[in-house]
């Protein structure tokens, strides 16, 4: 289940904040694995992850790994972005809908844009030299079973 | 005790503002006016509508300035200044888009609940000053998860992209459906004093415009703007013995549907429920139904945003947004206008103040001062305000003189 890792120039241009609790996940990522939260009381899942659960507030959660693999639900290329993007514009974001019933919203690698909705799309580690983040890149159909 | 919808509803007997557009000093150039001192204009001839002097004043609830704003405590710094006395409150509001519309409703909750006899919901915006991609700094950190989403550049308008883009794809309405929104937008505010942008846009100018968050391009998203506005709010019976025209608020909804701009649970993020379910809970408390509406002034930063609010309140069906507006029945003299101020497009749009801006064009219709974008004989208005992706909304029915 482990992700691709891709080699990116320079730092995140914006580094997450990492605590006690959120280590976990990026401790994680860095490894090539994608973790969400799920409580283990009514089994909801929670990305960003958090502590408690947001449905029930329970407190009884487990770490789960999922496989990255989804479908783009929507995407942009931003051609006017923050100062601290500039030298990446213009760049795509999208909202990606896992397999694993999980939405979240990351950068795009690949150029990927509109007119790339519904495709299947992978889940990526991009290492950083100050760290991980995560990207989805389209995949070709043909390649989308191993 | 007087609630809003009551029998002693709440009024608006006063207002104020300047034209949305450039009003902060350029870089290098000498100072003509800071933000104190344009509002402070604005509140005496705010003051001077209704009638009233500073000492009848009771509450001020001001949107709370843009970070690049030097002057803090604004809210109590301009109190001074302007020799008002409070016993409701002095406050600086703010939650993204909905920033104004806090503030109309905190002054209107103020005169409800007999703290002040006038409550004044004003504020000032001068942005236009700093680069965008500067602000877009900052505003990355308001429009996301500032370590699972913000490092990836989701700028406020990408999420407005995201609708569009998905909308399109799900629709088969085109780009040119979209424009609609823009070309109108510009009709209406050719007639609007306050106006940013009164010039007029065709199809083509927008279609060809350079690209900002794909599909949306330079006309499909609003520029950035300053201004400054008050609106004097009482209860209709104080706003009766001014002896002013003043219009009444006959209904309040709102609803946040739980998400900080996407949730993590796949849905339509096209469907805009928090737009239903606020105006429906103002209809409701109004009791009016959505025919019995003369015009609507709608947040509605992009293009994209006014078509799926439309059809969200079922204005008109799935994917007809655009159509709409291009056959002219959301336009002034149409079925039901939406944005005859000009909108956020062309009306302009500071963000904080955008809302405070729309119940005051609702205001002048309901008043039948609008001039030559009057709607015959408007009566009743709907003011829509959203924050995030319209996570969250807030609607307020406005009705005129009886």
């Amino acid at each position: 289940m482990s992700l691709a890792i891709i080699g990116m120039p320079g730092d995140r241009p914006l580094a997450p904040r990492v605590t006690r609790f959120t280590a976990q996940f990026w401790d994680a990522l860095a490894e090539g694995r994608f973790l969400v939260t799920r409580c283990k009381a009514c089994h909801q899942k929670s990305f960003p992850p958090q502590a408690h659960c947001k449905s029930c507030l329970g407190c009884d959660i487990d770490w789960i790994e999922l496989g990255g693999r989804g479908r783009l639900y929507s995407a942009t290329r931003v051609h006017a972005g923050p100062a601290r993007f500039a030298a990446a514009l213009p760049y795509s974001v999208g909202i990606v809908d896992l397999d694993d019933g999980v939405r979240l919203a990351t950068r795009l690698l690949g150029n990927a844009g509109p007119e790339h909705l519904d495709q299947p799309v992978q889940l990526v580690v991009t290492r950083y030299q100050d760290g991980p983040l995560f990207a989805a890149e389209l995949v070709a159909p043909d390649a989308s079973i191993p | 005790m007087p609630l809003l919808g009551s029998a002693d509803p709440i009024a608006i007997v006063g207002a104020a503002a300047t034209p949305v557009g450039r009003l902060a000093p350029r870089r290098g150039e000498p100072t003509e006016q800071l933000e104190h001192e344009v509002l402070a204009e604005v509140v005496l001839r705010a003051l001077d509508d209704a009638g009233i002097g500073n000492r009848d004043v009771g509450s001020a609830v001001f949107t709370l300035p843009p970070a690049n704003t030097l002057q803090l405590g604004f809210a109590t710094f301009m109190c001074a200044r302007l020799g008002l006395r409070c016993t409701g409150q002095v406050a600086e509001v703010v939650e993204m888009g909905i920033t104004g519309g806090l503030a109309f409703d905190q002054a209107a909750a103020d005169v409800s609940l007999g703290h002040a006899d006038f409550a004044l919901a004003l504020g000032v915006s001068f942005q236009s000053a700093m680069p965008a991609a500067d602000a877009m700094e900052g505003s990355i950190r308001v429009v996301g998860d500032v370590d699972f989403q913000s490092p990836f550049g989701l700028t406020p308008i990408s999420w407005y992209a995201f609708d569009a883009a998905r909308y399109l794809h799900d629709t088969g309405a085109s780009r040119e459906d979209l424009a609609a929104i823009a070309v109108k937008s510009r009709q209406h505010a050719a007639h609007n004093e306050l106006a940013q942008f009164g010039d007029p846009l065709t199809v083509d100018d927008v279609l060809n415009a350079r690209p900002i968050v794909e599909p949306l391009g330079l006309f499909d998203v609003p520029a950035i703007a300053d201004g400054a506005i008050c609106l004097v709010l009482a209860r209709e019976s104080t706003a009766r013995a001014t002896g002013k025209a003043f219009v009444t608020v006959r209904g309040r909804g709102f609803y946040h549907e739980g998400f900080h701009q996407v949730g993590d649970v796949p849905g339509d993020i096209t469907a805009f429920p928090a737009a239903r379910r606020a105006t429906d809970a103002a209809m409701d408390r109004a009791g009016i139904q959505l025919a019995d509406l003369d015009l609507a002034e709608i947040y509605a930063p992009c293009t994209i945003t006014e078509v799926l609010v439309s059809e969200a309140l079922d204005i008109c069906p799935r994917g007809q947004g655009g159509a709409a507006a291009r056959d002219g029945e959301t336009a002034i003299g149409g079925h039901l206008p939406l944005n005859t101020s000009g909108g956020c497009l062309a009306r302009g749009h500071p963000p904080s103040l955008t809302a405070l801006y729309g119940l005051l064009e609702l205001r002048q219709q309901l008043l039948h001062t609008a001039g030559p974008r009057q709607v015959n004989d408007a009566r009743l208005g709907l003011h829509l305000c959203e924050l995030g992706n319209y996570n969250a909304a807030l609607a307020h029915v406005v009705e005129g003189p009886q």
